[in-house]
Parts: C-alpha cells; structure tokens; sequence
C-alpha cells in the first residue's frame, strides 16, 4: 500500500490522532487482518469506543461511490461487527470539502446497459448494503463536511444522524433528477420519512443544493456545526442518543409508514402534480415519477418502499430521456476539461484555474453586452476595467452593472454592501490608454465593421505585446477584423449571448490568423466567468446563429403561408423549445434579426433568401418586445419582462403582399419542417470543420437555443431518428426548395447507416 | 315561596346575569382596497384605523371609561404600525384611562371573532369584565405574505401548498365539482346584497366615518365599502382569468375576497355590568367554538366549527335566524352553505367579504358588528358568525338578541 495514497487531512481528529495514517490505524488496531487493505477509507478507534470510518477516494477528483467504495464499506462494516461492540459509528470524510459528490458516473452508465432486474437488484444490494448503518445496537452519525450530493446523500441519510458543517463547501442535495433518474438506494423512502412528502418531493424533483444550515432548517441534518466542531459534536450526538434511547425512537419510524392525512395527500398530489407539469412541460418522465413514486411508498414500510424506488430507478435508468441527459453531462464535463486547441480530449486541461485577482481583464464598450460582460466579471471575483469615450454611456451602465453583479438569487434583490464591495472592483475610464496593463481586452462597441476595426487598432496601441484581444460580436467576420491589427495571431472573437447572465455559452471564434495561446487563454477566461466555451471557426454567423436562422426563417414562411403564430410556437414549445421562434424573434428584436440576417443571406442565400417580411415588420415600427409590439402584441408597452397579450392583428396585413401558397399542415410537418432544416445546417457545418468535434454542436444548441436536453442536442436528436428517416421525412417537403433537400452527407450516411454522434 | 328562596333565586340570577356576555355596541370603519395607488386607507395608519374604531365604539355604547378593563384586538400581521402590541397602543391612541390594559390576538382570519370570544371567556370566568374587543389589518401596508418565516418542518405533515389559500379553495371546488359559474354568481349575489344595503342605508348605524383619500389623493369622508361594485355580473367576472392556477383553475379575482384595510370593534361586559351602567345590550354571546382541520382543507373550517358551537349550544342549524359565514372565497363559503344545510336566503343577507372586502383580522369582528345589526333591524332571535381560517382552522359564535 503506497502511504502517499492515504488521507492526510485529519481536520476532525484530535491532533494526535492527526498524525495517524489509516494503514497505521489499521495495524494498530487489535482485529484481526482482513484479505485485502481498504484504499477509499480508513477506520479509526477513538476512545469511549466511537468507530470513525474516514472515507478518500484517492482516484477519483473528487469522493464519489465507486464499486471500490462499496467492497470497502461492507468489508469495514463487517469488521466493525466481528469485533468488540463499539459505542457508536461515525461516518466521515478526510478529503478537503468532499463528503461524497455522488455515484460514479460510469457506474451510471454502467447500469443504464444492463438489464432492468440486474438494475433492481443493484439498488437491492446498495440499499441493504446502507441499511446496515442503522441496524446495529450503536447508533451512526454521518458527518457531512463538503458536497454532500446523490448517493452520498443518500449514505448520510441511511446513518441514524446527521451533522453538517456550516462551511461553504458544504452542500447537500439530490441532482439525479437532472440525468433524468431518482435516487436508487433508498434516498427517496428515507428523505420522505425524515423531513415529510412534501419536502422531499420538492427536494429530490427539483435537484437544488442546500446548505448545512438550510439543511439543519429543513430537518435533513440534526445540527449544522462549526468545522471544528463537527466531530466532538457527533461524539455529544452519539452520548445523547445513548442515554435517551432516541436513536431506535427514529429508527422505528424511518421504517415505517408515513402518517398522512388523506384531505392533505391528496391535495399535496394536485399541487405538486401542476407544479411539476408546468416546470417540465411534461417533457422530462424523473419529477413526476419522483412525485409518484413518494406517494406510493407513503403507506408501505420502508423495505416495500425501498422495492417500489428500484423498481422506478430501473425504468427510469433505462430510458431514453435519462440516457440523454447522462450524455449531455458528459459533455459538460469533456467541455470543462477541453482546452480548445489540439485534438478534443486529448490536451486535458489539469492546470489549476488561475485565482481572478491574477488577471486583468478590460471591456470596451459600456453597451448591452458590454455591460453584461463586465457585471458577469465582477460575479466572477474579477476586478474589471471598462472603457467607453462616452462619459455618458459609462455613467449609464455603471449602475445596472453593479446590480446584476451584487444580484443575489436567494433574495431576488441586489445585495447592497456587495454592490459597494464591486464598485471597488470596477474601474471605469473614458480612455483608451486605462487599458494599458490588461492582460485580456474584450471589445464589445457597436456591431459596424469600421468602428470596430478603428477601435481595435487603438486598444492594440495601448496595451502590451501578450495582451490577448478579443472581439465580442455575431456578424462581423473575425478575419475582416484581424486585418486592423498588427499582430493577429493575439486576436480572437469572444462571442457573448444576450443576457450574458443567463446566457452559458460563449462562442471562442478562431480566425484564420489566431494562435493557439491566444484560444487557450480565451477558452480558460471564458470558463473562469462560468461560462462554456465552444472553439469555433470563423465563418458566417459562426454556429449558433447559423444553426438558428434556418429555424427562426422557417417561422417566417409559415407565416407568409397563412399559419397561424401561436400554433406555430406552441409546436416548438411541444418540441421542448424554451420559447416558440416567433416568440424568439420579439425577444432578440426584429431589427437586430434584420441586420443579422443579412451577413447570413448573404453567405447563404442558396437555401434562404432574406425574408421581406422582417424588414416590413421594421419598417412598420414592430421591433418587438422593446417597442411593444412585433409578432405579438405586449402588456405595458413592451420590455423584456412584459407578457404576451395577443398575436399582433396588423402583422397579417403586412404579410399579405408577401402572402405565399397556403398549406395544411399537422403538427407533426410543422414541427420537420422547424427542426429538419437545423439538422442539415448542423450536418454542414460539420462538414465545413466549424467545429473540432459534433459534440460541441450539441452543447452548443443546448445552451445557446434553448434546444432540449432531453432530446440531447440536434445530432442526438439527429440520431434518434436515423439518417434514413431523416431523408424520408424531408421527401414530402422538397417542393419548399433547396433548405428542405438532404446534403450530400445526409444521403450518403442513410445509405450507410451512419451515425451523427459518437 | 319563602322570602330566603326568593332571595336565594334572586341571588342566583344575579350571579348568572354577572356570568352572561353581552354586547352593548359595535361598529366599524368602511373597508378600503388595499391599492397602494387607489386605496382609500392608502394614507392611513392601521392602528389609527382601529384607534377611530374603538373611540367611536365607547362613545356610541355609554359605557364609563374608567370600568374599562382590557382592549382585546385582533390583528394577523404584528409588526410595523400594528406591532408591539397594537391593542394597547389603540388604548393609548383612543385616549382610554391608563388603567386600561390591552392584548392583541392572533387567529389569523378568525382574530376578529377570538378577540370576542375570550373576551366573554373571561366575562364567564368572573376575570376581567368590562372589555372592548375588534380587529384591524392594512393588508396594503403590511402584506399577508412577507416578513414570515414558517418552519419547512411544519410542512411534513401537509404541504408548502397550504400556504396558498387560492390553492386551497381551489381544490376545494375541483374535489367537491364547485364550478366557476356557482362560484361567479354566489360572487355578483354578495355585490347585489351589499350594494343594496347600502344604498338603503343598512350600514349607516355600523360605519363610522373616518378619514380616508381618494383617488386624487384628497381627503374624503370613508363611510362607503370601497371593493362594494354596483356593476357586478356574470359577463365582466367571466372574462377574467384565474389567479393561482393559470388556464386551469376555477378562481379569479372575482371570486376571492379582496386585499383590504379596516377595523372593527364592540363593547362587551357582563348583563349585570351593563343593567348597572344603565346600558341596554344588543346580544349575548351564547356560546364560542374553534376546531382545527387539515389545512389543505382550510375553507371547510366553519362546518366542523358549527357543528361543534350547535352542539354546546343545544340546539340545531334550522333554530339559526341570521348567519354571516366569512366570503374568503366563494367556492368555499358555497360548500360551507351546502355542507351545514342552511337556508341561503339567511347567509350573509347584507353581503359578504367578496364584496364588501376581507381585511384579514378586522373581519371577525366586522362580520359580528354587521350580522348584530342585521339581527337588531329584522328581529331574529338567533344569529351565528363563523369563519375558515388559514392553516386549517373554523371558529364560530352564536349571538341571541336581547329583547329591550
């Protein structure tokens, strides 16, 4: 056994015990050797015979419940029990800010390849496997210091306590519901019968994170401790439940039924069962199946119980949905591992993440985006500078700035002292030469190529032969850009959504003269903001809005085929569309889509001609939601937080000179011909090596669009459906012209059988 | 009959008419929209409100100030103008003796009526006797749902749901078919009823006037119900949309009682405090009842609550002349009226709360001075208050008129 490997962060253990390795705990102790040494914990026998079992699972980044795991915890519970009766247990972890992060996730796709009984019987195993941290005469207190998530949650409910530190770090929740599955080993029948139905099912439906202290509030841990005393706490913990006998109080009750009356279970089902529908649009099968699956248990024992949840964790492991939703995780993890140069995954990205107060960020341009840039900076611990030559404009933003970056979620107000913490943190300037020691300056001015070009000449002017330029635009052509610097192997574009708070991704755009340095770093700044990043190369609309016009035009000439606009939204909201594209076309604003539209219809113009029917709508005064009006009416004048009052009935006039044949159609040709046309561009762009990898499409679309998890990303969805059905569902819309003809490629991998993902 | 047992009689009636609590006067403020643009209390305090009330109410009763006991108020939100024990800040505001000791109560939605039952608690006990009850709350400047932090773990047993009253009331009418038109023209019926005692001048012996502004932001006498609308019907309440479930839901704005700001209060003692100041009762205060439910049920409170009040009292629902049931919510005060058997033509005969506003612990008391009016004006014997209460409660009184 190499020592190296072993937990050296004893922060729980009296000093002297500190300096005790857990292979040195293991030979001092009087049992007998068991065959094989444990590597993921320790145990440890503290005097007034406390047991503590310190979990580290030195091969993984962070603890999680690894086959290795389970074959150490069943071989400590046996030894606990071959030897002298011990007080209590405590179960704890000695890795820094780690209790468990959850299951492994090959062991999760590991099971989603088996069969469903083989997935039963796992859960059966895992959850008698747990169950025997509460079943013996000694009572068990987890200690939970660091992220407490999934099965490692469901660990610390299966010990007959639970404290949790008041740190930071410390978090506890249930994220299966975002891969689309339930907590398997008994997470589900414990939760509901510790802290009621009502808050479990909230809890395990929507995946949120708590603290310790909400967690103390809620009833999931038994006391929320300072760090240092979390593990004398759990000694006092086991002393008390000793002396009062509470312990088997609690134990009776964890397995039995649940007390319910009928009047508030029912209502609890209607409540939840709309609350659900609305959050899921009844796209994702886990939070309804979550609420179902609780209810049902409610009136068995915790061992029928805990049948009922294997059995739903099966179905639910084995369905498409949560397949997807496993992958599209996957992506974010290779996302945030990716440098974005050299091949993907091959240049793993295992540098430690410079500290922010390292940098020296600068934003040029107090606009929109401008602003939003630099507010995503100060949330992020950077001290930003932010250049505008309008005194005015800078004075303008400087305060939305502060209340976005001081913003806190929990309250839904800005935070005041924050905001004067920031304001420290943001250093405003009329000129250019305050930008002189950046080390990374973001332009985001006006979207004209010639006032971007003069501006990126003067930033090259100031700042210093390493400083990575970055240019934040949708239309403008990174190589026609690079042309107004010397050096353009410095210069990138850094492509921001609207509203960058929201908004995740970051479009990284490589010109034809940008370096590998200048990527990286933009790459590794982006993910410093929170973002997720996608290298792509320079070309029109770059990916998102190329994958996107194809969508928003089809909207269009549906329309101008006498359709009608809330049906057409509607059928892509059923697609699971946060919002329909005409919906879409409002928010962004109909004349930034116009003068978006143009750089694309002129790079393709081939399969989509500019629409007359956006420059009408301009012309008509219907901007959309900032006027008030566009393809829909908006209540009090417009705004972004206005609501929808009604389709605008003068749109249909405006149309008519543009009218086109009408067409019948169901929802289901609606729906091809919405999302058909973003697959061939997504094959072309493919094809053309926009992006180093398709995943990146998926998760771009993801992020970018809106597209549904669910279904994966366009090429998932793409491969849902098989090339071959993808050519025959295009067949009846061929006559709409060359956007609805299969490419090349799509014809050749219906032949073959191809797929479009890995 | 000897001297010693008529005496002996004598004596036991005395002691009994020492027990029995009257009421010697009620009234109450207008009921103003709690509209931070267009509220008629918009302007005014809430403890000014119920300081008005209860000054007007020692006034109109004759009672002597210095026999005063305790002021007992009920109010749901304690806190700003209406924190620190309102009841005595009303006593010190109204100009009432030192001596006057003051307590404020809190049964959410029933606080009005609680303040007058343990008022005549105590009346019964032989404790504090001469005694002015009520409620106030400005649902405008201190709104129902901030500043309140509810232990999750209350919600083990029932749900966050509860939380909602609409949700409640509208699971109410999904599980007991309760459509939106029965709810809807329940609702344009409570507008009629009020609307016409009002212009009869049914209210002018139970409002006060008090000082209040309109929309212009001038002073205005407040002796009108401002939520009261004239031009209640079907047709407007059917374009509405439901407010606590989208698209689906039965209940709208319509057929949920308004946010509202008022106060209400009454004079009560013992008979024979009364017979000795010389002042004539109205009704006496024949028996109380509270009950709890599940709180997902919170709209079906009045029913346990009566029952259990019928039963103290010895007799049945059909003996009841005059019954106010607290309008929270149409689809709730109809299944109350359906569930205890009552006569519709005898529920809330001057309106109710969807109409005339529920200013949440004035309304107790409200619905008590204006069900004591109406059983003055048309001679009924019996009358009987009751309310649902949030969090899944009922509370009940039933009042006899005393014949002058």
């Amino acid at each position: 056994m190499e020592l190296a490997r072993l937990p050296i962060h004893y922060r729980f253990l009296p000093l002297e015990q500190a300096s005790q390795t857990a292979a040195e705990s293991n030979r001092n102790s009087a049992m007998p050797a068991i065959g094989r040494t444990p590597r993921t914990l320790s145990i440890q026998r503290l005097d007034a015979g406390i047991v503590v079992v310190s979990f580290f699972v030195g091969d993984q980044r962070q603890n999680c419940i690894t086959t290795e795991v389970v074959q150490d915890l069943t071989e400590a519970l046996d030894e606990i029990d071959s030897g002298p009766e011990p007080q209590g247990l405590v179960v704890a972890s000695s890795r820094e800010g780690s209790f468990f992060a959850g299951a492994d996730m090959a062991r999760i796709e590991m099971l989603q390849r088996t069969t469903g009984p083989e997935i039963e019987r796992i859960c059966a195993a895992g959850r008698g496997l747990f169950g025997r941290l509460s079943s013996r005469p000694w009572p068990s207190v987890a200690v939970i210091d660091g992220v407490c998530l999934g099965g490692g949650l469901e660990l610390a409910l299966a010990c007959d306590f639970r404290i949790a530190t008041n740190e930071a770090h410390t978090m506890l929740g249930f994220p299966e519901v975002k891969l689309g599955l339930l907590p398997g080993w008994g997470g589900t029948v414990r939760l509901a019968r510790l802290i009621g139905i009502g808050p479990a099912v909230e809890m395990i439906a929507s995946g949120e994170n708590i603290d310790g202290t909400a967690a103390a509030k809620i009833g999931i841990v038994d006391a929320c401790v300072a760090a240092p005393q979390a593990m004398e706490s759990a000694r006092r913990m086991i002393a008390m439940q000793l002396a009062t006998r509470g312990y088997l109080e609690r134990r009776q009750r964890q397995a039995s039924e649940i007390d319910l009356d009928p009047d508030e279970r029912d209502f609890f089902e209607a409540t939840s069962a709309a609350v659900i529908l609305g959050r899921t649009g009844g796209h994702y099968p886990a939070p309804p199946m979550i609420l179902q699956t609780i209810l049902s248990c409610a009136d068995k024992n915790a061992h029928e119980a805990g049948r009922i949840e294997g059995a739903a964790f099966a179905k639910l492991a084995q369905s498409t949905i949560a397949q997807q939703l496993v992958r599209v995780f996957r992506l974010g993890e290779r996302n945030r591992r990716d440098t974005g140069v050299g091949t993907p995954g091959s240049s793993v990205d295992r540098r430690p993440a410079d500290s922010p107060a390292d940098r020296r960020p600068a934003v040029v341009g107090a606009g929109i985006m401008g602003a939003g840039i630099a507010a995503s900076h100060l949330r992020a611990g950077f001290a930003v500078t932010l250049v505008d030559v309008q005194s005015e404009s800078l004075t303008r933003s400087v305060e939305g700035i502060l209340d976005e970056a001081a913003w806190n979620r929990a309250t839904k107000c800005t935070d005041p002292a924050r905001a004067l913490l920031l304001a420290g943190q943001l250093r405003c300037s009329t000129q250019t030469a305050a930008l002189a020691d950046a080390d990374l300056v973001i332009e985001s001015v006006l979207e004209r190529i010639d006032i971007k070009r003069q501006v990126l000449a003067s930033i090259e002017q100031v700042v210093g032969p390493e400083t990575v330029i970055a240019t934040n635009t949708s239309t403008n052509p990174i190589a026609k850009l690079a042309e107004a610097l010397e050096d353009p192997t410095r210069f990138c574009g850094l492509h921001f959504f609207n509203p960058v708070r929201r908004m995740t991704l970051v479009e990284v755009v490589r010109g034809p003269a940008t370096s590998d340095r200048t990527i990286a770093i933009a790459v590794a700044h982006a993910k410093r903001l929170g973002k997720c990043p996608i290298v792509v190369h320079d070309s029109p609309g770059f990916l998102v809005n190329r994958l996107l016009m194809p969508y928003l035009h089809e909207s269009v000439e549906m329309l101008r085929e006498g359709g009608d606009a809330k049906r057409i939204d509607r059928v892509a909201r059923a697609f699971g569309m946060p919002m329909g594209p005409l919906e879409l076309y409002d928010m962004i604003g109909l004349d930034t889509a116009f003068y978006a539209g143009l750089v694309l219809n002129d790079a393709y113009g081939d399969r989509f001609d500019a629409s007359p029917v956006i420059p009408a709508m301009v012309r008509s005064g219907r901007l959309g939601r900032k006027s008030g009006a566009g393809f829909y009416e908006y209540s009090d004048s417009g705004g972004q937080r206005a609501r929808i009052e009604r389709p605008d009935n003068g749109v249909a006039a405006l149309i008519v000179p543009y009218a086109l044949p009408a067409r019948q159609m169901s929802d289901a040709t609606m729906t091809n011909r919405l999302f058909l046309p973003i697959v061939l561009e997504a094959i072309r762009a493919l094809d053309e090596g926009i992006v180093r990898d398709g995943r990146d499409i998926d998760l771009a679309v993801i992020h970018g669009l809106g597209f549904p998890a669910f279904r994966g990303g366009v090429l998932a969805w793409a491969d849902s459906l098989g090339a071959a059905e993808i050519v025959r569902r295009l067949e009846p819309l061929a006559d709409l012209g060359i956007r609805m003809h299969p490419t090349p490629q799509l014809v050749e991998m219906a032949r073959c059988g191809t797929r479009f993902t890995e | 009959m000897n001297a010693t047992s008529r005496s002996s009689v004598q004596t036991a009636l005395q002691m009994a008419a020492e027990r029995v609590p009257v009421v010697v006067a009620c009234c109450r403020t207008a009921i103003g929209r709690s509209h931070p643009e267009r509220g008629l209390f918009r302007l005014v305090r809430g403890d000014a409100l119920a300081a008005a009330v209860v000054k007007s109410v020692v006034d109109r009763s004759g009672v002597d100030p210095k026999t005063i006991e305790d002021v007992v108020f009920g109010a749901t939100q304690q806190r700003g103008e209406l924190g620190g024990n309102v009841a005595r800040i009303v006593a010190l505001l109204a100009g009432l003796p030192l001596s006057v000791a003051g307590t404020t109560v809190n049964r959410l939605c029933g606080s009005g009526l609680q303040s007058l039952a343990q008022a005549c608690h105590s009346i019964s006990a032989g404790a504090e006797n001469v005694q002015v009850v009520g409620g106030v709350e400005h649902m405008h400047h201190l709104p129902m749902d901030s500043a309140i932090d509810i232990h999750p773990q209350a919600f083990a047993r029932s749900s966050r749901g509860m939380l909602s009253m609409g949700m409640t009331a509208e699971h109410l009418a999904a599980t007991h078919g309760i459509s939106r038109q029965t709810q809807e023209g329940y609702a344009v019926d409570s507008h009629r009823k009020a609307a016409q005692a009002a212009d009869n001048g049914l209210f002018e012996n139970e409002i006060v006037s008090t000082i209040g502004h309109d929309e212009a932001g001038g002073l205005v006498e407040a002796i009108d119900d401002q939520s009261v609308r004239r031009d209640a019907s079907l047709a407007v309440m059917a374009a509405m949309g439901p407010v606590f479930l989208p698209k689906l839901g039965t209940i709208t704005a319509a057929t949920s009682a308004p946010l509202s700001d008022g106060a209400a209060a009454l004079v009560v003692m013992s008979q024979a405090e009364a017979m000795r100041q010389g002042l004539v009762p109205l009704v006496r205060v024949v028996a109380t009842a509270v009950i709890g439910v599940p709180p997902a049920m919170m709209g079906t409170g009045p029913v346990p609550a009566t029952r259990k009040l019928l039963e103290r009292a010895g007799i049945a629902i059909g003996d009841i002349d005059l019954i106010e049931i607290n309008e929270a919510f149409a689809a709730q005060a109809i299944y109350c009226i359906q569930e205890l058997g009552v006569d519709p033509a005898k529920v809330n005969v001057r309106g109710g709360s969807l109409a005339i506003g529920h200013p949440l612990g004035a309304s107790g008391a409200r619905i008590a001075t204006t069900l004591i009016h109406a059983m003055g004006d048309m001679h009924a014997r019996l009358g009987l208050a009751t309310m649902c209460i949030g969090l899944g409660q009922g509370i009940a009184v039933l009042f006899e008129r005393v014949e002058p």
